[in-house]
């Protein structure tokens, strides 16, 4: 590493030197709230909270993760890694779930979760990244955010697949506002009606290969537009953040804070109010609830490294443990009143699992920009808003709902040079240059809400802590597969009708958990007796206990959902506050 | 030049039993010229010279360092040694012998014994014969991908090994931590050599 820069990354490091975290939750074992989890919305939850004025507990079943300090891979080279990235045996064990999503590696390995120690049953293919540590899957996550709309919050009312959503696009908006001001999201505005606008930072930048492809899809397929992804990453200052450096390093954490993580953004807001505690090596082992008050009273932990069991108690709650996690403690948390775990009166803890169809698209090689480069490595690629299903104009009768992609251009990398047919002096001089450009989108479809996708407690395989486990029971069905065949067709045609040759469509379709965007199992409703949540998030017949991860989700849009986590989890915060200062909670 | 070479030029192939002083020390610099300089993780000598032979073959040094300069080589043995179970160490030792045995029918030695023509000859029809890699999208590979063979995942190694070395990164590809920016269109005369990162 040479010595500017070491001295870039350690003055910077100086800047954004933060206060300590107090992690000592020893003494004190009564809170105002207590947050269950710190990813995305756990972080969210903290810093509205915290900011509120609430004495706040957040509970993380793995170790603290600093900002900056405890990015141990964040400039490290492929050189500076024995094996260059790879796994060993015994790591690939460790990791033997999230191995499959090929994003596990040497630089990235400590922010995915131990497998082993915490296994699950496949009852059908399922691929679980859990991020256990503070700040958890934000440190991993994709970083797209789009807005959802009315007719992704619509869809379940009219075509009467799940459970109406009690809330429309006109409560969440201002939410959305909120929260993509402080998180900084760039994007270019569009006027979609299916996909609205966020409030936006300047857009990044398409390369060359991008914008001539865009253009013809623009000229040959009208009412379909082809924008840069929009994402959570700055493209300028922010509160003390840096912009991105275009270095495509994010999941080994950004020195820079530019994508949006907890540890980068909320967490240390939540922490600069003074009202922040987190608890690392805290297993939630159930939600304490008491008959009598009718609400929940506290949170009983599991130490992860003594096995010590703690109470802690707190007037509300919030569950922010990712999906499935916030499912399996509500599970766990059984009373007299509720005996099929936390808010189950209705029956539907556990069922409408949903994920996004991913890996179904189409790649070909682009002639004529030989002579054109880039410069940087750009995190975020291109997106093609839905454009079927959107109104009378454009509805097939093939499947219900629809889709949106996601993909990008480049000139290809070093596995290709395998490829050719040839070896020697000629050979390794030619691969040392650029290598074809190519381009790629692959489509990211609706899931339908079915009842029985669904997840159960398994008392009969038992995580390292003696705790039951999940078995996941969840798959795509014949909408979803009418959606993928269509993806597939559609990028074929606008790839080919854009001038791509040896253009090759693909349906490498493996089934739930590869979108990483579970959601669903605790579901918000108008009707506690076919819902979990009401419109605030909060359990029916628990009120003081919140979900606001992706467990609440009542259907699962095309479009990427942390957005929506956050501004979910900023609205159900704001009420919960309400809420308990007109002692209705 | 290889032993069996050496002999049929010498004529002395067919059995004779007392062999000239200088015609021993021919052998002798044959066998030196030959001899592993490193001491490998997992392989055999013997299968250590087969890669160091095959990845010089493929990536040789020219005006730009090759493969072995970059000790692509003693690499490949450590993935083998530290990131393969035991399984996939077994069928690389498999894959190497039918190699070899591949070379022995079609050309009467193992390829390290073969003279440079009759390498080039294998390497040609190894080159022609084996599968190709399907596209890869964002780290895992499209469509069902067919087994590719011995040296086809060499060659993918071998590559992975030299551009992922720091030499090669460093110094011969174009370096750039840390961009700061992105401009999506830019002449590739102002770049040359593809990025390293």
């Amino acid at each position: 590493m040479s010595y500017f820069l070491l001295i870039l990354i350690f003055g910077f490091r100086n800047e954004i030197q933060m206060a300590n975290f107090n992690i000592d939750a020893k003494k004190e074992t009564t809170y105002d709230a207590i947050v269950i989890g710190s990813g995305i919305s756990g972080g969210w939850a903290a810093k509205e909270l915290c900011e509120k004025g609430l004495k706040t507990l957040v509970l993380e079943r793995g170790r603290i993760v600093e900002h900056v300090k405890d990015y141990p891979t964040m400039n490290i080279d492929p050189w500076d890694m024995e094996l260059r990235g790879g796994l060993t045996p015994e790591e690939k064990k460790t990791y033997k779930s999230s191995i499959r999503s090929g994003w596990v590696g040497t630089e990235t390995k400590h922010f995915f979760a131990d497998d082993a120690a915490n296994p699950y049953t496949e009852v059908k293919p399922f691929m679980w990244i859990r991020g256990h540590q503070m700040g958890g899957r934000s440190l991993l996550w994709g970083k797209q955010t789009y807005r959802w709309s009315d007719l992704d919050f619509e869809a379940n009312a009219k075509d009467g697949h799940g459970v109406d959503w009690p809330i429309r696009y006109k409560d969440i908006a201002p939410w959305y506002e909120y929260v993509e001001k402080f998180a900084g999201i760039s994007g270019e505005a569009l006027g979609l009606p299916q996909l609205p606008d966020s409030h936006f930072l300047p857009p990044m930048e398409l390369n060359c290969v991008e914008k001539h492809i865009k253009s013809r899809i623009e000229k040959d397929f009208p009412g379909r537009n082809m924008i840069i992804g929009r994402a959570a990453h700055l493209t300028e200052p922010l509160n003390g953040r840096g912009k991105c450096q275009y270095r495509n390093r994010c999941n080994r954490g950004c020195p820079y804070g530019a994508y949006f993580s907890s540890n980068a953004v909320t967490l240390p807001a939540a922490n600069a109010t003074g009202n922040l505690t987190i608890r690392p090596y805290s297993i939630v082992q159930s939600i304490i609830y008491d008959d009598a008050k009718g609400k929940a009273t506290g949170v009983r932990i599991i130490d992860a490294e003594t096995n010590e069991a703690i109470d802690y108690s707190a007037k509300i709650i919030f569950c922010n443990a990712s999906t499935l996690s916030t499912t399996r403690i509500l599970m766990n948390s059984t009373s007299s009143r509720f005996e099929n775990g936390l808010g189950n009166d209705s029956g539907e803890l556990g069922h409408n699992l949903m994920d996004h169809t991913y890996r179904v698209g189409a790649l070909g090689k682009v002639d004529g920009f030989d002579d054109k480069y880039y410069k940087g490595r750009r995190p975020n690629g291109i997106y093609i808003p839905r454009y079927v299903n959107i109104d009378e104009k454009t509805k097939t009768d093939k499947f219900l709902r629809g889709f949106g992609f996601q993909g990008g251009g480049g000139r290809a990398g070093t596995q290709a040079a395998a490829n050719i047919e040839s070896f020697g002096a000629n050979y390794k001089d030619n691969i040392l240059k650029p290598g074809p450009w190519e381009f790629f989108i692959t489509g990211f479809a609706e899931c339908l809400p079915y009842h029985d996708n669904k997840v159960t407690l398994n008392n009969n395989v038992l995580d390292k802590w003696g705790q039951p486990t999940l078995s996941i029971d969840g798959e795509f069905k014949d909408n979803e597969k009418a959606l993928n065949k269509q993806i597939q067709e559609d990028a074929v045609a606008m790839l080919e009708k854009s001038g791509l040759k040896d253009v090759v469509g693909f349906d490498n379709e493996h089934g739930f958990g590869y979108g990483v965007h579970e959601m669903g199992t605790a579901r918000m409703g108008r009707d506690p007796k076919t819902s979990v949540l009401n419109e605030f998030n909060q359990v029916h017949g628990a009120k003081n206990v919140f979900v606001t991860d992706g467990a609440c989700m009542t259907s699962s849009s095309c479009v990427n959902p942390s957005l929506t986590y956050m501004a979910i989890t900023a609205r159900a915060a704001n009420h919960a506050v309400s809420e308990l200062k007109k002692y209705n909670i | 030049m290889n032993r069996r070479k050496a002999l049929q030029k010498t004529g002395v192939l067919a059995g004779t039993a007392v062999l000239m002083p200088s015609l021993l020390s021919l052998l002798q610099s044959c066998k030196t010229e030959s001899r592993l300089d490193w001491q490998p993780l997992f392989l055999t000598d013997d299968e250590a010279k087969t890669i160091s032979t095959l990845i010089d073959m493929i990536l040789p040094r020219t005006d730009t360092p090759g493969a072995l300069d970059v000790k692509v080589d003693l690499f490949i043995d450590k993935v083998f040694a530290k990131t393969y179970d035991e399984s996939g160490q077994q069928k690389i030792r498999t894959e190497i012998a039918a190699f070899n045995a591949d070379c022995k029918n079609n050309f009467g030695e193992a390829f390290i014994n073969l003279d440079e023509q009759d390498r080039m000859e294998v390497l040609k029809t190894a080159e022609a014969s084996s599968g190709k890699f399907n596209d890869g999208v964002w780290g895992t590979t499209i469509g069902k991908q067919e087994p590719v063979g011995f040296y086809r995942s060499l060659k993918s190694m071998a590559i992975w090994a030299y551009f992922s070395s720091e030499e090669i990164g460093e110094n011969i590809l174009n370096y750039d931590p840390i961009p700061m920016g992105y401009q999506g269109c830019i002449p590739v005369s102002d770049v040359g050599n593809r990025w390293s990162l």
